[in-house]
């Protein structure tokens, strides 16, 4: 059950051991395969991130122009920013938006997925749909389903309950709502094939000694599955979070951060400081405190929210 | 009997509801990118289409730049594929298949790298870039999407590298083959299906980011077909049958190499996850 132990697994097991079992050359000649890609990280994020740093401590505005030393002056001005602290109040309503709505998703597919019907094998794959299509094409889908004139709203009128278009994405709570749940709509996939090969790998004989044993299914759920999902979906939560804070395609393509700001989530505020504004260190500063947060989650989420028992050795 | 009734009525009715969410929408779009402009934006939407037209894909490939985008694109998927595979698969085979001390340790810096939100990198990854000066040039946007591909595709790539038995590598061992010759004769082949899901996703992955090229590619010549499609969506007043056009072009690649290799693609994402 154990998410990290593939390693540990190797370590245990004699047949696992290559050939070239003995002597330092063999590590030496393990490190030159793994190097390639350590090095293009490092390359990548490692010194990016170190940059992003010493970016945010000065004053450059356009990249390319020299900056000079202002200390935390980015900081101080960030944490007196309304702007700043409303679109960071705004991407924990995202998070959190996104998490509720895309588990409640996620596990209603993967349950009904994971039954036995005709065409079971196909379903499970093609699940993923939505969520391996362009970030472009989703939202050319949705905005044209949801205008004033498409077809959500034109079966809302038909219902009779409403008079006139609904404008999905004209007031700040239609707009939120709207990104957030065509980003779950794109994502929940993702997170439901992943319950669902957790699921499958739960023995089934568990579910048909307590069903013997006179649990109803609600009962099997929520103490049978649900208590042995629980590394998967501890794994899912700590990513899930990381990658869903992440999202800016979305929300720029659909609402550009309006109306009056209401969708403007700390991604693209970093971008609209950085290309529109032109405030490349100011962007920089924002970053920085972002990723700080982020680690200071992760940092909590590991320590409360780990499952009991990790069985590694 | 009954219960049993109830509960194929239940499974069928969240069935339909799947299929309404998930692949409704895409139906909608496809069919309706081959219907006149009038029925396109008709009052009434049609399910099926009435009537039948090319002239969206017809300005789409004639009067707007989009081919040079669907080229633009290509290059970058194909390198980012090509990268990302032997990158991962080197450092895969590393991790996995040989007993490195700090396995463990570079495996879970690997791990870390997956999760970490690209957004945070946004500026300075365009400040070294514009230093190399790699912008407005395709090899940027191979660059960044190796780097957020990668880590993902070695996570992908261990359970069909740990499910390989050792036997065989000793075998070849014996035969006097190389590490690089076992890895290539024994393992790869075996961790074929793996491999065929990281290429796919790096693919996906390339032909999908939207952030990066937007702010790094300048120049309409060089524009992906994301960053492109996206400047149509405001150019004029919307042309939705021309949108729905090359909204289907632009999922169609995707859709073509999901489904010679979807079925492994879908265990690779979630066989990390699941030990």
């Amino acid at each position: 059950m154990a998410i990290h132990t593939g390693q540990s697994i190797a370590h245990k097991d004699p047949r696992q051991r290559g050939p070239f079992a003995r002597g330092g050359r063999r590590s030496l000649l393990g490190y030159c395969f793994v190097a390639p890609l350590l090095l293009w990280l490092a390359a990548t994020i490692l010194y990016p991130l170190g940059s992003a740093v010493v970016l945010s401590v000065q004053d450059v505005q356009i990249i390319g122009t020299r900056g000079t030393f202002v200390g935390l002056e980015n900081y101080l001005r960030l944490l007196s920013n309304h702007n700043f602290w409303q679109a960071f109040g705004r991407s924990v309503v995202w998070v959190l938006g996104n998490a509720l709505l895309q588990t409640l998703a996620a596990f209603a597919a993967a349950l009904i997925l994971n039954q036995r019907f005709p065409g079971q094998r196909f379903a499970r794959i093609w699940i993923i749909l939505s969520w391996i299509v362009p970030t472009v094409v989703v939202v050319i889908l949705w905005r044209w389903l949801l205008s004033s004139s498409g077809v959500l709203n034109y079966l809302l009128l038909g219902t009779g309950l409403w008079t006139e278009p609904v404008g999905f994405f004209s007031t700040a709570n239609a707009a939120t709502l709207s990104v957030i749940a065509i980003n779950s709509w794109r994502w929940f996939p993702f997170m439901a094939v992943t319950v669902l090969a957790a699921l499958q790998s739960i023995p089934s004989d568990l579910q048909e000694a307590a069903a013997v044993d006179g649990a109803n299914a609600q009962q099997r759920f929520w103490q049978i599955t649900l208590p042995l999902l629980q590394p998967v979906l501890f794994v899912l939560g700590l990513v899930g979070t990381l990658l869903s804070f992440n999202v800016f395609d979305v929300i720029w393509l659909l609402t550009g951060g309006g109306p009056s700001n209401a969708t403007t989530t700390l991604p693209v505020l970093i971008y609209d400081t950085a290309f529109a504004q032109y405030r490349l260190s100011q962007a920089a500063a924002i970053s920085v405190v972002s990723g700080l947060a982020l680690l200071l989650f992760a940092a909590l989420f590991i320590r409360f929210m780990s499952p009991a028992q990790e069985d590694e050795p | 009997m009954t219960t049993r009734i109830r509960h194929r009525s239940i499974l069928a009715i969240g069935l339909l509801g799947l299929f309404l969410v998930v692949v409704a929408p895409f139906y909608y779009v496809a069919t309706s990118s081959f219907k006149l402009p009038q029925e396109v934006i008709a009052q009434v939407p049609t399910l099926f289409p009435q009537s039948f037209t090319l002239q969206h894909y017809e300005k789409l490939l004639r009067s707007s730049n989009f081919p040079t985008y669907l080229a633009n694109s290509m290059l970058v998927a194909a390198g980012t594929m090509g990268i990302c595979v032997t990158l991962s698969t080197l450092a895969a085979y590393g991790l996995y298949r040989m007993q490195l001390p700090a396995g463990k340790f570079l495996f879970r810096i690997i791990l870390v790298t997956y999760a970490f939100p690209g957004v945070l990198l946004l500026i300075p990854l365009y400040g070294l870039l514009s230093q190399l000066g790699l912008v407005d040039r395709l090899v940027a946007l191979v660059i960044v999407n190796v780097t957020f591909t990668a880590p993902f595709a070695v996570w992908m790539l261990r359970a069909f590298f740990t499910a390989i038995p050792g036997e065989l590598e000793e075998a070849a061992a014996l035969d006097g083959a190389t590490r690089a010759q076992t890895l290539i004769r024994v393992v790869l082949p075996l961790a074929a299906p793996g491999v065929a899901s990281v290429a796919i996703f790096a693919f996906i992955m390339a032909w999908t980011e939207y952030m990066f090229a937007s702010v790094l590619i300048l120049s309409d010549a060089a524009r992906p077909v994301p960053v492109g499609l996206a400047g149509i969506i405001g150019q004029y007043q919307v042309d939705w049958g021309l949108l729905l056009a090359g909204a289907t072009v632009t999922m169609l690649p995707v859709l073509i190499l999901f489904s010679l290799v979807g079925r492994y693609f879908v265990e690779g994402l979630t066989a990390g996850a699941v030990k």
